[in-house]
């Protein structure tokens, strides 16, 4: 009985959502359909000259049957490692912040709290240009760790947000159980808090990691040759420029959009349990 | 652990008062002791103290004044006394408190684990023993959300007795629940009771108050209003309030 129900359900919602979809298909078709022909009229009064087929080799090229990586995807493995260490200390910052936030230690929320609101109410680019320029030299940093640091500080102030939130997001009941069983604050945050404030926050996560991604193009501005540095410099030799921003902008969305589908599938996979 | 087992009251509460920030003064004064082996059943209406009292018998409140001494620990400023406490006094709450994210058998384990130091196959060997003794064993790879509440109290209970405790504390622990699963729970706490174990119970049972509990306490207002045996407090009340309480819920 139940399960007829719940099948018959199914089965109403899915006409609903294959409707929605077939709907959704072909306005988003008519959105592509008009936006090409305002590019079209665009280019065409400016007198642009498309050359796309030019563009292919900057990917990457095949000489002698050996697969040679062109200079954009030279750049996306550069941005992979940023974005990578970037995001593994953004996290570490994020937690490390929302934990000092909630403690106990008047010091260790004041540390926070400064950190937040310093690096929330400058810009990015400003926080590169100082650690890559003032700060760097004095301790001797290089190129990439002056980089990778300036971002991960950065999304990691608002990482430590998202932690916050989800952390204070948790019932009371959870604490005042844990500590009723003679668990450390420690033993608390490790097996009961985190584990179920993380599976909370990941959607925003998700969002701060992309941003963490996109915005590791700024890295470009100290000469570091990540995609969008690589970009820039193929269309100074060649003045390919629509087709080459274009080209960037798409490796940056699929590249987002496959960490999008990911997290959704390791929510989806996470719920499971309760 | 302390060396020689305590003589004497178990619990000793003197002259504990707590007012929480706002200005509510839920506990006055308050002074008890109870028995190894008693049952104290608190009643009292709604924000009469009953269980911000509970509560401070393993710190999850602070008091403003008086002591707390637990089995010879006083509750104090030491963690490490607080900690010793909390591993003595296991404590039920009225929303359970189950830890969603892990199975039943994984909730009752953990302490066991971490706090005890127990191997986890001797923590899942008293775990199954306690599903067994609390009527669910068939329940131990579920999660808590799928457990009727009854289900979900009754491991609740488990996972306070796997700590061995020396007193269980029961704060309103059948308020949450369907009126049919209430028996279920309460059943479980009688056979405790039974077994000599330590009790304090805030509830509006007052069928269990009078068939389990060796003393009642009616509080009202912060304070002890009347105190006594069930048959005293049931059959010949001496206070007003304490008429009055009754003639409302009875």
């Amino acid at each position: 009985m139940m399960n007829k129900l719940k099948l018959g359900g199914r089965g109403f919602v899915g006409t609903i959502l294959r409707r929605s979809t077939l709907i959704d298909i072909l306005k988003f078709l008519l959105l592509i359909a008009i936006l090409t022909f305002l590019l079209y009229r665009g280019t065409k009064t400016l007198g642009y000259n498309w050359q796309w087929y030019r563009v292919p080799k900057y990917i990457f090229t095949i000489e002698e049957g050996r697969f040679i990586l062109g200079p954009l995807i030279e750049g996306l493995l550069v941005t992979f490692r940023i974005a990578a260490w970037g995001l593994i200390l953004a996290l570490i910052f994020g937690l490390f912040t929302a934990l000092f936030r909630l403690s106990h230690s008047f010091v260790a929320r004041v540390v926070a709290r400064g950190y937040v609101e310093l690096i929330r109410n400058t810009p990015l680019l400003v926080q590169i240009f100082f650690l890559y320029f003032v700060l760097a030299p004095i301790f001797g940093l290089g190129r990439l760790v002056a980089a990778v640091l300036a971002l991960s500080l950065f999304e990691g102030a608002y990482a430590s947000e998202i932690f916050r939130a989800g952390i204070v997001s948790i019932h009371k009941g959870q604490w005042e159980a844990a500590h009723s069983l003679g668990l450390s604050t420690f033993h608390t945050y490790r097996t009961i808090v985190l584990p179920q404030a993380i599976r909370r926050v990941l959607p925003p996560l998700t969002s701060q990691a992309i941003s963490l991604i996109k915005d590791s193009a700024l890295v470009s501005t100290i000469a570091i040759y990540d995609l969008t540095m690589q970009g820039r410099t193929v269309i100074s030799e060649n003045f390919m420029t629509f087709e080459i921003w274009f080209t960037v902008a798409a490796i940056y969305l699929v590249v987002t959009v496959a960490l999008s589908v990911f997290v959704s599938f390791l929510e989806a996979r996470l719920r499971v349990s309760y | 652990m302390q060396g020689q087992p305590h003589k004497g009251p178990i619990i000793e509460v003197s002259g504990i008062s707590k007012t929480f920030p706002g200005g509510v003064r839920a506990l006055i004064d308050f002074s008890t002791k109870v028995r190894r082996g008693e049952v104290l059943v608190v009643i009292g209406p709604s924000g009469s103290g009953k269980s911000t009292f509970l509560r401070c018998l393993n710190g999850l409140e602070e008091v403003d004044g008086g002591s707390i001494v637990i089995d010879g620990i006083p509750l104090d400023d030491y963690k490490q006394h607080r900690l010793e406490i909390r591993k003595e006094v296991g404590m039920v709450f009225q929303l359970f408190n189950l830890f969603p994210h892990m199975t039943v058998v994984d909730n009752i384990n953990l302490a066991q684990v971490l706090v005890r130091k127990k191997t986890k196959e001797e923590a899942t060997e008293m775990t199954l023993s306690l599903l067994k003794k609390v009527g669910i064993p068939e329940k131990a790879k579920s999660f808590p959300s799928q457990l009727s509440g009854g289900q979900q109290q009754r491991v609740a209970i488990a996972r306070a007795l796997a700590m061995m405790p020396k007193v269980m504390l029961f704060d309103e622990a059948t308020s949450a629940l369907d009126p049919e699963m209430i028996g279920e729970v309460l059943e479980v706490m009688k056979t405790l009771a039974r077994e000599g174990m330590t009790m304090v119970v805030v509830t509006h049972e007052m069928g269990f108050a009078r068939e389990v509990s060796d003393r009642v306490i009616f509080m009202d207002g912060g304070r002890i209003v009347e105190e006594g045996t069930a048959e005293h407090f049931f059959d010949n009340p001496q206070e007003k309030r304490t008429k009055l309480f009754l003639s409302q819920i009875l």
